[in-house]
């Protein structure tokens, strides 16, 4: 970077600037416009939650609540066992995120690092795993579950994260072999076992990659939907999609909105958290690994 | 052919899936095990001991669903020897799960057909236990638990019981009495045997209330009518798109009559309210106005909507006046209303039919199904006696309308076809996809009723 600034004229001259002004104000009005654009969907999902719930049936929706509804942030504990709910989203999200993070950078450590016999034909096994889709391993799946008396419990949920998935081990293994192989001659010239390699130099070089794979771990377990539905049977075991899924169950009655929309800031927090602690990571990781 | 090899093709797939899911669960069951608290599994399955036997009861998780569990405590007391167990899911995922179940050996008990599948489609998949036998050991009798004897009948396949109705929907009329005021207009009757109460005069009366405007504010139609599903429409006017042994044989019809005269002059009818009449919403419109799945009327936008009585349950949140009134006569002097009726099914997979149809009996006694009104927030019971409590369940409506609607709807009701045809949730996917060229106008019926009579013979060869 710094050798890039170094050739640029330092002071640009004055014709220069005021070419690239209008340029300049035109992409950011633009960027102003998109963010505009795509913060209104977030805004409306925090007015509603604001709102009563004769107000949310209004047409044309107010924009802003007409009576400020903080009660719905209570009710929603009332309405749905939220904060059970939510624990058991974050007990399960969190051994996914573990799972997923152990098991796919150790496998794709493996591929990475490794030029064994029939190296490619694996991996192109292990990607075509991708296109299973899940409805047709469902039933089966949940045979053997169920032989093994996993039925609801989290085990079922949390267990095949430790199994690595495919598209994790596809990024973590093109980022494990961006990293130049002297450091790992380094390390086994000072006696370092292949676990304590991958242990002390993959895994801490790799943060940005890690990231990722945590975050898109986090996202699919938070917002799986199907699969504890399929495997917890018990309301005090079920998890937040379930829950806020119950709300819009009834054919028969006006869903209640503003809770929903109440349920999805709240549930919005741990992403977005997650995010903004590991978004320097996750740009980086992105980038790098040219995965999109 | 084709369709053959590819199944073979998945089967040989998932055979293979199962294999590998099966070895590398298998090594790695114990590691993490110790990681969560293990749940009380398999209880369930320890119904054998004690004589002490649990049944389970699936539904859909929402609240009208749900109330059962309050129910439970008091049966277990009269029945010390039955557990029961609730099991739930999502609408959306309803019809999975319970695929799943029943493929896992895990069915449930007693259910009903709650998500996108109808009776017919449970029965021509074999899910369904016959009831006969149980009915007759058990000296059941439909009057003992006031269900009207024709209700009973819809779910009797060639004299076999197979289902015990438990809920009624109707279709009925529900109008805004503040829109009727401010046109001046009378309101509709909620007597079906009023013969001035026709299609052409709901027309009439729709005409004076809509109120079309380049502000979508101000924007009002006068009639939406939205009467059963989108294939059982022409039977209001009169025609009648399937053949009769539909209604006799499980639900497989053998002619479809979609691309006749009279059919399409049916469906005409009802989108000459959007274009030619323009006193109904067009369905961009009623999207704009109330979401994807939404009801316009609920916005007081609509001043007439005819629909399932369901739309009853918020009428206590309308922020306007609202009445019920009868269906019109259309041309058909037998039908008028589409019945929902839901029943209670047990699966025949259950392995404890005596003690689930002991809990099913149990949800039929008026006492409990008068309970269930207000546990359930307004499900209109079957049982007739219990009626009575339904029809003062509505903050602002007359009793005695209702009652009339209900009765009226009883007597001039055909049950609804999502119910009775196999395939159903396919063929109404497919009715929704062709029909909405016509609803934007693009397209006219007599180029989409041949295709869509096509297909439809196609979706109930399957």
């Amino acid at each position: 970077m710094s050798t890039v600034k170094a050739t640029r004229p330092l002071d640009p001259s004055p014709r220069l600037r005021r070419r690239i002004k209008p340029v300049k104000i035109a992409s950011f009005t633009a960027l102003l416009v998109t963010t505009f654009l795509m913060l209104l969907p977030l805004f409306f999902m925090v007015s509603t939650s604001l709102k009563s719930k004769r107000e949310m049936l209004k047409f044309p929706p107010t924009f802003l609540p007409e009576s400020w509804a903080l009660r719905n942030y209570v009710d929603i504990f009332e309405t749905l066992q939220f904060g059970t709910l939510y624990k058991n989203s974050l007990i399960i999200a969190g051994f996914s995120v573990f799972g997923t993070l152990l098991s796919s950078a150790l496998v794709a450590y493996g591929f990475a690092r490794y030029r064994g016999r029939g190296n490619n034909f694996w991996f192109i096994l292990l990607l075509s795993t991708m296109m299973l889709p899940y409805p047709a391993i469902m039933i089966p799946q949940f045979v053997l579950f169920s032989k093994m008396q996993w039925i609801d419990t989290f085990l079922p949920l949390i267990v095949p994260a430790f199994f690595g998935s495919a598209y994790n081990i596809f990024l973590l293994r093109q980022f494990f072999s961006t990293l130049p192989e002297e450091l790992f001659d380094a390390g086994r010239i000072d006696g370092c076992g292949e676990l304590r390699m991958w242990r002390t130099i993959a895994l801490p070089l790799s943060a940005p990659a890690l990231a990722t794979v945590a975050i898109f771990a986090f996202i699919y377990s938070w917002n799986d939907l199907l699969t504890p539905v399929l495997y917890l049977s018990s309301s005090d075991k079920f998890t937040l999609p379930v829950g806020m899924a119950s709300l819009t169950s009834s054919r028969f009655r006006i869903p209640p909105w503003h809770l929903l929309m109440v349920a999805s800031v709240l549930a919005m927090v741990p992403i977005v958290t997650l995010f903004a602690i590991a978004q320097k990571q996750f740009v980086e990781g992105i980038v790098l690994t040219g995965i999109k | 052919m084709k369709n053959k090899m590819k199944s073979k093709r998945y089967a040989l797939l998932l055979a293979t899936a199962l294999t590998v899911s099966a070895v590398l669960a298998g090594c790695g069951g114990g590691k993490s095990a110790g990681n969560v608290a293990a749940g009380d599994s398999g209880a369930r399955n320890t119904g054998g001991s004690g004589e002490q036997v649990t049944i389970s009861h699936y539904t859909i998780d929402s609240e009208d669903r749900t109330f059962i569990e309050k129910l439970i405590p008091d049966f277990e007391k009269a029945h010390p020897n039955i557990k029961v167990k609730v099991e739930k899911a999502p609408y959306e995922q309803f019809d999975s799960k319970l695929q799943t179940l029943i493929a896992g050996g895990n069915s449930p008990d007693v259910t009903s057909h709650y998500g996108y599948g109808g009776f017919a489609e449970y029965y021509n998949k074999d899910m369904l236990l016959d009831l006969t036998d149980l009915i007759q050991e058990d000296g059941f009798k439909a009057e003992d638990y006031h269900i009207p004897e024709n209700l009973m009948k819809i779910y009797t396949v060639n004299g076999h019981t197979y289902g015990i109705p438990v809920n009624m929907y109707v279709t009925l009329m529900l109008y805004n009495k503040d829109m009727f005021n401010a046109a001046g207009v009378s309101y509709p009757p909620s007597d079906y045997e009023d013969k001035s109460w026709t299609f052409d005069r709901m027309v009439e009366d729709a005409k004076k209330m809509t109120l079309v405007s380049d502000d979508i504010a101000k924007t009002q139609y006068g009639v939406d009518f939205t009467w059963a599903e989108r294939d059982m429409r022409p039977l209001y006017f009169g025609a009648e798109p399937y053949s009769e042994d539909t209604w006799t044989n499980g639900g497989v019809p053998s002619e479809t009559h979609f691309d006749s005269p009279e059919v399409i002059a049916a469906y005409q009818k009802l989108f000459d309210l959007v274009f030619k009449e323009k006193v109904s919403p067009t369905s961009e419109w009623s999207k704009s106005v109330a979401g994807q799945n939404g009801d316009p009327f609920v916005a007081g936008k609509i001043g007439m909507s005819i629909g399932g009585s369901w739309n009853l349950a918020g009428a206590n949140d309308f922020p306007f006046k609202i009445g019920v009134a009868a269906v019109p006569w259309g041309g058909n002097d037998k039908v008028r209303s589409t019945l929902f009726v839901d029943p209670l099914l047990i699966l025949k997979d259950s392995k404890h039919p005596k003690e689930a149809f002991e809990w099913i009996k149990y949800l039929m006694t008026t006492e409990v199904q008068e309970k269930s009104i207000e546990l359930s927030g307004g499900n209109p019971p079957v049982n007739t006696e219990a009626a009575e409590v339904y029809y003062k369940h509505f903050d602002g409506i007359d009793p005695e309308d209702v009652k009339k609607v209900y009765e009226g709807a009883v007597k001039y009701g055909y049950e609804s076809y999502n119910h009775l045809i196999t395939n159903y949730s396919q063929i109404n996917d497919m009715f929704i996809n062709e029909l909405q060229p016509v609803e934007t106008g693009h397209k006219t019926l007599k180029e989409v009723m041949p295709v869509i009579q096509k297909k439809v013979t196609e979706i109930i060869k399957r």
